[in-house]
């Protein structure tokens, strides 16, 4: 079985609010998932379980074939990778300290190898003049394309993203989504909660469609598109294409 | 405005009064110094356990720190000094200074939680969101993300708290300790000066320039924190 993630009926209350109403999934390697939905759906609520940033009510996620527990999820969050919406680089570190912080820390590399990789990310993405700025003096995109490449130091198996361009003026948008795009392209395996529609239909292996809290429909992005199964689905394509 | 002079005068050039004075202002400054040391330690202790995560060990910790700054914020300091002095230390031959302190302490730490705790609640928990995500413990999280951030927003309200605390231990004169206010107040009495004016004139300098001081250091602090608030805060 070559699942990276498998998700058994997750389900989140906040209260008597259902949020997720029992969710099965599984992520394959090397796929780019995108999870559409209309707001309110509960898609970033699905992805943050998934690491456990929100703690899931119940229901089962297996990394690889180890189920999370709060007790391993912190050394599983080395291996899924996480880009925000509001970027959250934290603010009291230049970016090379946002990139080493977690390499550091964890002691999985030293500090010198450790900024040589960022050095080398920043390079990659055009922002080494930037690498001891602290986040304030950026400007949106740049914030993410280095949320990105911070998630990306610890070399993890899975990268998730949460609505990673809907903080974004338009003009930075383009680099985000080329920066996912090579990501992706690179073999990142990806989940990806977002609103821009051409970019769904051009990165996903697979689309997943979450409506009040399950998964409605599943599906290439051919027949996603094309060939909408629920009329829900129909409706929503109606509205934003 | 000739017998004021007069008056200050003589409180400066009769030793027992300067004394006094000095007695009673040394007095001030050993419990404020203390009670600010305890309202620091216990403070912090307090409010990390109201902002850790909640968990089921954390339950009993959480409700009884939770039920002590609701009390201690809710009944007068005064009361608390005297619950303190007739009450839990009504101990024959036990110092004074120690109960007094221990009062001022423990009540300044119920506000020293309130101001660390909203100083750690307003970083973005998006900052610790993303610490969690990169897979870096709790205590790293703290000590490295949300503690640098949420000290600029708690250093300014500490600072008045701690100028609250060196104020409010004039009240200890109401349980005959002879501290800076009641050295004012002991040297314009009838057996002494017979004015109170001078005395209480020159007390109150001596409080200013304590507090004119602190205020200054804290100020000092503050620009030092706002030059690197501005690289770091959110454009």
């Amino acid at each position: 079985m070559d699942n990276i993630i498998t998700i058994k009926n997750l389900k989140k209350h906040y209260g008597n609010n259902e949020v997720l109403r029992g969710i099965n999934f599984s992520l394959v390697k090397n796929e780019n998932v995108v999870i559409l939905g209309p707001s309110g759906s509960g898609k970033s609520t699905f992805l943050r379980c998934i690491n456990h940033i929100e703690e899931p009510t119940s229901g089962e996620i297996y990394f690889n074939s180890t189920l999370i527990t709060n007790k391993n999820i912190q050394k599983i969050r080395q291996d899924i990778g996480m880009v925000f919406q509001h970027f959250n680089l934290i603010n009291n570190l230049t970016v090379m300290d946002n990139l080493i912080l977690a390499p550091t820390k964890l002691k999985i590399m030293e500090r010198e190898a450790a900024e040589k990789k960022a050095h080398s990310l920043l390079r990659h993405i055009g922002l080494s003049s930037k690498a001891y700025s602290y986040p304030s003096s950026l400007s949106g995109g740049q914030k993410q394309r280095i949320a990105i490449i911070r998630s990306m130091m610890l070399s993890p198996k899975v990268l998730l993203f949460d609505e990673p361009t809907s903080a974004l003026d338009p003009e930075s948008i383009g680099d985000v989504l080329s920066l996912i795009r090579e990501v992706a392209n690179a073999g990142m395996t990806t989940m990806i909660v977002t609103h821009e529609m051409n970019f769904a239909k051009e990165i996903a292996s697979r689309i997943i469609f979450i409506d009040k809290g399950k998964i409605i429909e599943e599906g290439t992005p051919t027949e996603f598109f094309t060939h909408p199964q629920t009329p829900r689905v129909r409706e929503f394509l109606q509205k934003v294409l | 405005m000739d017998n004021f002079i007069n008056k200050l005068v003589e409180l400066f050039t009769t030793p027992r009064y300067i004394e006094s004075l000095l007695h009673g202002f040394l007095l001030t400054m050993q419990i404020a110094f203390f009670a600010i040391i305890i309202g620091l330690i216990l403070g912090t202790i307090i409010a990390l356990v109201d902002t850790a995560k909640r968990s089921k060990w954390m339950i009993i910790p959480k409700f009884v720190c939770k039920t002590y700054t609701t009390i201690i914020r809710g009944t007068p300091m005064a009361l608390q000094l005297f619950i303190m002095f007739f009450v839990i230390f009504a101990i024959r031959g036990f110092p004074q200074i120690i109960t007094a302190i221990l009062a001022f302490g423990f009540n300044s730490a119920a506000y020293v939680a309130e101001v660390i705790r909203s100083g750690i609640q307003s970083v973005d928990i998006g900052q610790t969101e993303a610490g969690l995500a990169l897979g870096l413990s709790r205590l790293t999280i703290f000590r490295y993300i949300v503690a640098p951030q949420a000290i600029r927003n708690i250093i300014p309200a500490l600072g008045n708290e701690i100028i609250t605390v060196i104020k409010e231990t004039a009240i200890v004169s109401m349980v005959g300790m002879y501290d800076l206010n009641m050295a004012a107040k002991d040297i314009g009495s009838g057996q002494n000066m017979a004015s109170y004016i001078v005395p209480m004139f020159v007390a109150a300098l001596f409080y200013l320039i304590v507090i004119y001081f602190i205020t200054f250091i804290i100020k000092r602090i503050e620009k030092h924190l706002k030059k690197s608030d501005l690289k770091t805060s959110e454009a």
